[in-house]
């Protein structure tokens, strides 16, 4: 093993940031002190609170208190190599989402001479940088200097091993995971053909439930302290997951076994050795990886017309409105889109499940109104970034920003409203809503889909991002967090009339009729759409000439 | 030929903060002609492309296309303009099929005649049978035949090609340079971005040598010949001599050191 090697590539791989957080290169240069200030910020902060809780811990003049705080610090040290790894797996599996564009473009590391242990090495101890290591000197520091208040520092130490072992653990599985992601969506990729898009969009779907569900099921059942004990007992239990096996080890330490605590370090540090040693050879295998050829078409080429014609818009209209269906449907990274609605439409089934009285009457107006209000303040937010880096076609290509804003709103609109209508019929099916509920509602998401779309859309214009490098990222944060913002206000202000009207039913003075509440309602929304009409046209027509930006 | 101009370039100058792309340039381009530049890496060749297509905003000066006024009606040129970018990026995630369907709807052609000339030039460059693919998985030189596709399936009026040829294997090379030859015939303008000389002296009716953001030199084959005193020599000696680069023994025996 070349170490030189080893560090000459984690200092390239890490500054795949500057791409992650957009820097310019023009005349760039490494600011030093910022490297290095979060790490030392991090160590800080850490003695700062562990100094806090260890004279809290000596002040306690009560000994029952004392033990009792002695008690959950040993629960917390024993869970922390568990939690660590849970952190460790999550950031690092951010970290390599973020950074897999810029690492595609790292292919000279295919024919430098090194080894693949060098870049597998490389690439885990990269990994683990920033986030992940801030957070494990932040608990290490703090633990030291709380232990010695304590009277734990053995096992503060310790705790301190398990940790890096952990944070190792779980960039070294990352490392083995990305490889053998890249090959098994590949793999898959060339199974399942021209149904590949809904294969994904399916795979991505089940996952986020099941993630949501856990996630949802541990919060139910488990209060920090509960879960912290419930992982310090129940770990010993897991004994046939190496996973596990250090933060074993420290609760055989507190139990006085110095043997097993012994061998199962060894046995753990072995075990991140093994992973290691996989990541190697996965990257050895598959490391190079190119992508498979997805084929879509076989038949005869015959041009389509269709009932976007007939409807009003020109070809030009229906070209880029049938392109951007296709890009929704097959670029995995808009799949978001989809999963947000999806996940808002599943959530009151899960809460369902968790036992809740005011379900019927809520699911019916949460369904109507959320998913397609959602879908259209994304959507509308990304249609013009998702153009990534072909937007020079569109800079080329003879549309005026009549027609761009014509087809990007319409294919907004269009799309959310399909959304509001299954959602709805579901709804409808579910909850059973009366013809009035039901015609209000309907009413309002519609006056909210055309406003909003409209809102969205002139944010998305202004705030487009084409940059493609480490990942799309279609919108600037900046416009993303206005579109929020300035899209949960106007929701509030068309919706007030409605509410109002709603506020009669428990408040009998106020006087608010439907038949007045619902123009209202649409009035505002009408309000809302034509001056933001006037923006997006505007930003449309900056926006198709400002390509030399 | 005619010698209406095609492309009327007038004193323009663009400027990125201290950074001076373009320095007061102007130049005709007659209808029918392919017109060739050539220049060192930032001496303005793209960047000349992408305002004659309305793509970049001279800071001074003006660019007439057809007779229009670029900065006036930048969509009628356009869609009367086939370009093809240096380093094309397009879309991914659509098949090759699919993306010259979608230009062919662009541009407005008709869906017989988008048929006819989508399949005549997949069969030509020899993309027959990969045409139902994400084009993710094409290569480069497959992509460039794609985007070469997109510029001429409308049959412009004026071609603007920024490396066209640089990734394409021999024979697709030699049809793109016979048909450029072709539509010029038929009256077809063509100004192409290069470094490959060979394919400039080859191909181009006049050249446009510029440097540092300015014109070196603009002529025939004939005329930059005269103009280098070097009557005897090819492109690549007279640029070189041009460009003030053309000593380049000393650098070479360095190199060698």
């Amino acid at each position: 093993m070349n170490w030189k090697n080893v560090l000459l590539l984690i200092s390239a791989d890490v500054k795949s940031y500057r791409l992650v957080s957009g820097e310019r290169f023009r005349r760039f240069r490494d600011n030093r002190f910022v490297t290095y200030a979060l790490y030392v910020g991090a160590c800080v902060f850490g003695v700062a609170i562990g100094w806090v809780v260890g004279n809290f811990y000596s002040g306690m003049g009560d000994p029952q208190l004392r033990e009792l705080l002695l008690q959950v610090t040993i629960n917390f040290f024993l869970s922390l190599p568990t939690l660590a790894l849970l952190y460790g797996l999550v950031i690092t599996q951010i970290g390599q989402i973020q950074r897999i564009g810029v690492k595609a473009s790292i292919q000279p590391l295919y024919w430098f001479p090194i080894t693949w242990k060098e870049h597998t090495l490389a690439s885990i101890l990269a990994n683990i940088l920033g986030l992940p290591l801030a957070i494990t000197i932040f608990i290490s520091s703090g633990i030291a200097v709380a232990s010695l208040f304590v009277g734990v520092v053995p096992l503060a130490i310790l705790t301190i091993f398990a940790l890096l072992v952990s944070v190792l653990l779980a960039s070294a599985t990352t490392e083995a995971s990305r490889v053998l992601q890249v090959k098994l969506s590949g793999a898959m990729t060339k199974v399942a053909g021209r149904m590949v898009i809904w294969v994904k969009f399916l795979g991505s779907l089940v996952i986020f439930i099941v993630f949501y569900a856990v996630y949802f099921s541990l919060y139910r059942q488990a209060a920090s302290l509960d879960l912290l004990e419930l992982i310090a007992g129940g770990q010993r239990m897991l004994w046939f997951i190496p996973y596990m096996w250090h933060g074993i080890a420290l609760s055989y330490f507190v139990s006085g076994l110095g043997f097993e605590t012994a061998i199962l370090s060894l046995a753990s540090i072995g075990f991140l050795y093994a992973i290691f040693l996989a990541a190697v050879r996965l990257n050895s295998r598959f490391g190079l990886y190119e992508a498979p050829a997805i084929r879509l078409s076989l038949g005869e080429y015959t041009p389509r017309t269709g009932v976007l014609e007939k409807l009003g818009f020109s070809p030009l209209e229906v070209a880029v409105m049938r392109k951007d269906f296709k890009a929704l449907t097959r670029r995995s990274e808009l799949m978001s889109v989809f999963m947000f609605p999806i996940m808002l439409a599943i959530m009151p089934f899960i809460t369902v499940f968790r036992g809740s009285t005011d379900f019927n009457s809520f699911l019916f107006v949460w369904l109507a109104l959320m998913p397609g209000a959602f879908m259209v303040m994304n959507l509308g937010n990304f249609m013009v970034g998702l153009e990534g880096a072909s937007v020079w076609y569109i800079y080329s290509s003879p549309i005026t920003a009549r027609s761009l804003v014509k087809a990007k709103y319409s294919f907004t609109v269009l799309f959310s409203l399909a959304v509001t209508l299954v959602c709805s019929i579901i709804g409808s099916l579910l909850a059973a809503p009366s013809m009035g509920i039901a015609a209000i509602v309907l009413t309002e998401a519609l006056f909210l889909i055309f406003s909003l779309g409209m809102v969205s859309l002139s944010f998305g214009i202004r705030g487009a991002d084409f940059s493609e490098f480490p990942r799309p990222r279609m919108i600037r944060p900046k416009w993303a967090i206005v579109n929020m913002i300035v899209c949960t206000l106007l929701t509030l202000a068309i919706v007030s009339p409605v509410v109002l009207y709603l506020l009669k039913l428990f408040i009998k003075t106020v006087q608010a009729p439907l038949y007045a509440m619902v123009p209202i309602s649409g009035v505002i929304a009408s309000v809302v759409a034509y001056a933001f009409y006037r923006i997006v046209l505007k930003n449309a027509e900056e926006f198709l000439i400002r390509a030399e930006g | 030929m005619s010698h209406e101009p095609t492309v009327k370039i007038v004193n323009i100058t663009k400027r990125y903060s201290d950074i001076v792309a373009l320095k007061g340039l102007s130049l005709d381009v007659r209808r029918g002609e392919i017109f060739g530049f050539l220049g060192p890496n930032a001496s303005g060749k793209s960047t000349t492309l992408k305002t004659i297509l309305g793509l970049v905003k001279p800071d001074f000066g003006y660019v007439n296309v057809l007779g229009i006024n670029v900065e006036d009606n930048p969509v009628e040129v356009k869609r009367r303009v086939g370009y093809v970018p240096e380093s094309p990026r397009i879309y991914e995630f659509l098949t090759g099929l699919e993306f010259l369907d979608l230009t062919g709807d662009i541009y407005g052609m008709n869906p017989a005649e988008k048929k006819k000339r989508i399949e005549e030039y997949l069969e030509a460059l020899e993309l027959e049978g990969r045409e139902g693919d994400m084009i993710s998985s094409y290569s480069q030189g497959m992509k460039q035949k794609i985007v070469i596709i997109s510029a001429l399936m409308h049959r412009p009026e004026l071609l603007l090609l920024d490396e066209p040829i640089s990734s394409l294997d021999p024979r697709s090379a030699r049809i793109i340079k016979d048909l450029l030859r072709e539509l010029a015939s038929d009256g077809v303008t063509t100004i192409i971005c290069t470094h490959v000389l060979e394919i400039a002296q080859a191909l181009c009716d006049r050249i446009a040598i510029m440097y540092e953001g300015g014109l070196l030199a603009l002529g025939t084959m004939e005329e930059l010949r005269e103009r280098a005193k070097m009557p005897e020599s090819d492109l690549e000696d007279i640029f070189l001599q041009l460009t003030g680069t053309g000593d380049i023994r000393p650098v070479i025996e360095a190199l060698l050191k």
